[in-house]
């Protein structure tokens, strides 16, 4: 039987533009801007003060708390400013800290070491991982350290590396898996350690023939390679769950429930740098890609760069409608030049004018597409009517807060309706009400 | 064959009558007769602004618990005092609250940071990218507020910005909860003569930058207030204690960027001509400059210059000036 | 920058298959079942077709202009009513009958709901039965089928099989000769009915190119003719003498037109396909209760009317189980 789950569309592959692009490194910038709230959870605490002197590596923020993750400086220079710049996903401004670069680029004392990780012990392990400032880079940010730490009752006994990377346009861990297979699956290695399991499963989507030839061959017999249908969203945490194990994740609940853990490749390979060789997440590789950037290309590009810098890198843009932080699905759509490239930034693209639909959204014709195509099953016809009145409560009983906001619904709509952005609408009002009165 | 027809259908009819009369009275639910006429007092919109499920609702429990206050924002005095003789308890009304709106940047005056696509309700927009207007606390303009006034009283203008129509309007409070921006605020329905239709925390520069009508601190309405109900704080526009102003204006034609308007018009002074005995007092207390004459001599106004502020009201020895009816 | 960049909520690329895309698709999909009435009846179909199809599109306008809301006939929703409409009309119609069809399906029909997406039943199928009670007798004189016709005068009328049905019931009290007739002349068209009804090979070639093209699912067009068949079935097999064949029913009259391009109608069919199988089937038991009980020949347009009303139940009772949820 064909592996899949029911719901979700073929999205027009776009990610030819860049998958056969060697990944360069960015070169030095002048400017780097680290926003303190890159993860979901509490913002850390910057621990610099204007006009310190930083090296590369060396934290610059602490965690608030236990849902929280450090930041460390992508180069050495000098703090030139704490203060409010605008955030790539808020599009309001939010406390960074600028380091003006020196342009030495000198590691932090005693980095990089080279040691065994599966010799440090699980615990320290974790706290590592937390203090390393790895969230997940598929672009959830979510703090991996969190997900590493299972409660006692909950045994997770599947992990599942996703390198499914459904969205169109980027191909950032598609390129590592490529041209660092060994650091992913050692990456793997250390989260089955750490959770004590002898069995992973790394998914791969079929449009990625190279990086699952290159896996199959270098794949120890513990990790299982699974080559999955190109089908968006093929790489949300349940529908990849429900795919490879059958399971389904409870309405509300976590696949920590049903004992899966799901990583993602660019994860592992940071969980690897971190652990063998001490290096924390100060940078990443990003697609940056799209028909209105004149060099489609993918870069190991340093935390905190700017976007401008980016697209200089780049080669500059051509007719820009939208410029997107994550793929066309799931981005962010940027109105700034200003902001910079943060810890789940998979991608940078960049829409043209023809791209980009400008028709206003019309009434719904019940159709019925976007039930058919909802990967949660739910009614998105009926929720996105709910949110033109903005009626929350009632939108619960169709269950409003089990959306996983694909975005499938609102692409699928033939009347263009931003159904996505309603169900965004409906939960927020859902989430002020529950904080005004408590309920 | 017609009487049979006509005995039929008035047979039904009859039987049917009968089963409906019977069943009111059977299945009739005991109601207290106070709860219909305070129910008829309420303003009957069924707005929710008093925390319960419509006017019915908050009815029965100003009848079935004795501790309910009056919670209603929309309802009248005389209404409060009715219902108050109704329950044979003293109820204090909240005061007749209006609701005015802190913004004065149209489109013209704020540009926008980007082109916004989606639906056109100001709390959905905010969730993107923080909407679209450059200053992050001005009017987002797609009227959520007249989308959820029960009352009709507020609409968006031709320039984008809501305008309150103080007839209507009840003070519910509905808008202010709804208002992404927290623009708009309640105010005691007579108190305001003046109000700053701006409330950027920005610095002055930024507002500077992004609307030209935006409140840049220069403290020149705090500097000529007679009555020091204005104060600029840093980083934040100025504010007016409502108590404190008397709605002279002075504050209005001083604002550089035009962002203080005058909530109501002032009677200008007059001066009574056989009462005045030209001690000059008043022109000297005169902000404006208004009243003209010699000394010794019954003093006038200059009508053009007068604001109404009523300084010269209070100052007179003699009390010859009056309000002009 | 000098052009400011546009911002949305993700995503931010849309599927081509839009409203316009769509009404093209049915549009196609209805050309064949189109080109064979235009073949048995002339240059009066071709008359009845374009003059409903400009007609819709000019009274869309119209109204819209005259209601201040933008104007909408690019999205080719007015041009599917007309062309509906015309199929369901005989071909002999006169210019008035058509025009008065097609205002009555725009503006009763649709703008008075407040336009596409929120009327409540099929505009053409309202048309369709107004005229129907209105004008029973221009409405029900069905020219013969002739091959191609290239006179514009008056042809021979006659009756449709369904109808020949109805008189020996009600004439004789029993159907006689009437229901023996070769079912090779409905399944290509060559009976007498409305302009684009006749054939039921048409119909079903364009119905399968929706399905194709996923534009409509499987579930009603195929829920309908199987209800329909099994009933008279059914009661072709307890009283040869009083019912005619199952295959006489569902090749003759609107069924295949009606369930594969009526009752199909998205906007005013139910949204989950549980939904829609419930739909066709009340629309099937329907259809074959006025067909071999009721004083009309035909009841599909009020089967589908009917059902049309019962859609916003049948969506609150087959809401679709999510994901994770209790199975």
């Amino acid at each position: 039987m064909k592996k899949t789950f029911k719901g979700g569309v073929h999205l027009l592959e776009e990610n030819f533009l860049v998958s056969s692009k060697t990944i360069v490194d960015m070169p030095l910038c002048p400017i780097y801007v680290l926003p303190v709230h890159q993860h979901v959870g509490t913002p850390c605490k910057p621990i610099v003060r204007q006009g310190d002197v930083v090296k590369k590596g060396q934290q610059i923020a602490e965690p608030a708390g236990y849902v929280s993750v450090a930041i460390h400086a992508p180069t050495s220079g000098k703090i030139k400013e704490i203060g409010p710049k605008i955030h790539p996903l808020t599009g309001r401004k939010s406390l960074s800290v600028v380091i003006e670069s020196d342009g030495k680029d000198e590691w932090v004392d005693g980095l990089p070491l080279n040691r065994d990780p599966f010799s440090i012990g699980r615990e320290k392990l974790v706290t590592m991982i937390q203090s390393s400032g790895i969230v997940g880079l598929g672009g959830a940010t979510f703090p991996t350290h969190v997900k590493l730490s299972p409660s006692k009752e909950k045994k997770i006994d599947t992990l599942i590396i996703n390198g499914v990377e459904c969205d169109s346009h980027v191909a950032d861990d598609h390129r590592l898996m490529v041209e660092h297979p060994e650091a992913v699956i050692s990456g793997a290695k250390v989260i089955m350690s750490i959770l004590g399991l002898n069995r992973s499963i790394i998914a791969i989507g079929k449009n990625k023939p190279d990086a699952i030839a290159i896996i199959r061959e270098k794949v120890p017999p513990e990790i299982q390679l699974e080559p999955l249908e190109v089908k968006y969203p093929q790489g949300a945490e349940r529908q990849l769950i429900k795919t490879l194990t059958g399971r389904d994740t409870p309405s509300g609940g976590l696949p920590m429930d049903i004992g899966c853990l799901v990583h993602n490749a660019g994860t592992c390979a940071a969980i690897w740098n971190a652990a063998a060789y001490g290096i924390p997440l100060i940078e990443r590789i990003t697609s940056v890609t799209g028909h209105g950037i004149v060099e489609p290309k993918n870069i190991r590009v340093k935390i905190g760069t700017l976007l401008k810098d980016v697209i200089e890198f780049c080669g500059g843009i051509k007719n820009p409608a939208k410029i997107l932080f994550g793929g066309p699905m799931m981005g962010i759509a940027q109105y700034s030049l200003d902001v910079p490239v943060i810890k789940g930034t998979s991608g940078i693209v960049v829409l043209t004018q023809d791209e980009v639909s400008k028709s206003s959204y019309t009434a719904c014709i019940a159709c019925g597409r976007c039930v058919d195509f909802c990967p949660m099953q739910l009614n998105p016809s009926m929720l996105s009517r709910l949110g033109e009145k903005s009626m929350w409560e009632k939108a619960l009983n169709f269950n409003l807060l089990d959306c996983i906001e694909c975005g499938v619904c609102s692409y699928i709509c033939p009347s263009n309706r931003p159904i996505k952005h309603f169900i965004r609408h409906l939960k927020t009002l859902e989430r002020e009400a529950k904080s005004l009165y408590g309920k | 064959m017609t009487l049979l027809a006509a005995a039929l259908l008035g047979g039904i009819g009859l039987v049917c009558a009968l089963v409906l009369g019977v069943a009111a009275m059977t299945f009739a639910v005991e109601m207290d007769p106070r709860e219909k006429l305070v129910l008829d007092l309420l303003p009957g919109a069924n707005c929710g602004a008093c925390g319960y499920a419509g006017c019915a609702a908050f009815a029965h429990a100003l009848l079935e618990n004795p501790e309910t206050e009056m919670v209603c924002p929309a309802i009248h005095e005389n209404d409060v005092k009715k219902i108050s003789e109704i329950l044979e308890r003293k109820l204090a009304s909240l005061g007749g609250m209006i609701a005015s709106v802190c913004c004065k940047g149209t489109v013209k005056d704020v540009a926008d940071n980007y082109i916004y696509e989606g639906p056109l309700e100001c709390r959905a927009a905010q969730l993107i990218a923080g909407g679209s207007k450059a200053c992050a606390y001005g009017c987002l303009g797609l009227g959520t507020c007249e989308q959820v006034c029960p009352f009709d009283a507020i609409h968006i203008g031709e320039d984008h910005l809501p305008y309150v129509d103080k007839e209507k309007c009840t003070g519910c409070g509905k808008c202010v909860i709804a208002c992404p921006r927290h623009i708009i605020r309640l105010a005691p329905f007579d108190l305001p003569k003046c109000e700053v239709r701006c409330i950027s925390k920005d610095s002055p520069k930024e507002v500077k930058k992004i609307c030209s009508t935006g409140c840049i601190g220069c403290m020149a309405c705090e500097q000529v207030c007679p009555f020091n109900a204005v104060t600029v704080m840093k980083n934040s526009a100025a504010r007016i204690t409502h108590t404190k102003c008397t709605g002279c204006g002075l504050c209005v034609k001083v604002c550089p960027v035009d962002v203080i308007e005058s909530v109501i018009e002032l009677k200008k002074a007059s001066i009574l001509k056989d009462k005045c005995n030209g001690c000059s007092i008043c022109s000297q207390v005169c902000p404006v400059d208004a009243p003209k004459g010699e000394l010794k001599n019954p003093y006038t106004i200059d009508e053009a210059k007068c604001m109404g502020c009523g300084i010269c009201i209070d100052k007179c020895p003699k009390k010859a000036i009056e309000k002009r009816l | 920058m000098e052009n400011k960049l546009t911002v949305s909520s993700s995503p931010h690329i849309h599927t081509p298959e839009d409203i316009p895309w769509i009404m093209r698709q049915v549009i196609y999909a209805l050309i064949p079942g189109a080109l064979i009435g235009v073949y048995f009846f002339g240059i009066p179909a071709i008359k009845v077709i374009l003059l409903s199809v400009f007609m819709c599109l000019g009274v869309e306008a119209l109204t819209q202009k005259l209601i201040g809301k933008p104007i909408t006939i690019r999205d080719g929703s007015a041009a599917v009513t007309g062309l509906l409409l015309a199929m369901n009309m005989p071909s002999g119609s006169a210019w008035w009958l058509v025009m008065l069809g097609a205002c009555i399906a725009i503006i009763l029909g649709k703008q008075v709901y407040g336009g596409l997406g929120n009327n409540p039943f099929n505009p053409a199928l309202v048309a369709r039965v107004f005229l129907l009670i209105a004008f029973p007798v221009q409405m029900t004189t069905w020219p013969q089928p002739r091959v191609f016709p290239l006179s514009l005068a008056d042809t021979t009328t006659g009756a449709t099989p369904l109808g020949s049905l109805k008189t020996a019931i009600f004439t004789y009290g029993k159907i006689g000769d009437s229901g023996n007739i070769a079912l090779m002349d409905p399944f290509l068209g060559n009976i007498g009915g409305s302009l684009g009804e006749i054939s039921a090979l048409a119909l079903i070639v364009g119905g399968i190119y929706l399905i194709m093209k996923k534009i409509i699912s499987w579930h009603i067009p195929v829920v309908y003719v199987a209800t329909v068949f099994v009933l008279t079935c059914l009661f072709w097999i307890i009283n040869p003498g009083m019912y005619a064949s199952p295959f006489l029913h569902i090749t003759c009259g609107g069924l295949m037109l009606g369930a594969f391009f009526m009752a199909t109608d998205m906007v005013t069919s139910p949204i989950t396909n549980r939904g829609k199988i419930i739909f066709a089937a009340g629309c099937g038991i329907i259809t074959v209760v006025i067909r071999l009980w009721g004083g009309y020949p035909e009841g599909v347009s009020f089967a589908i009317l009917i059902m049309n009303g019962l859609v916003p139940l049948i969506n609150r009772y087959t809401q679709p189980i999510k994901f994770g949820g209790v199975k």
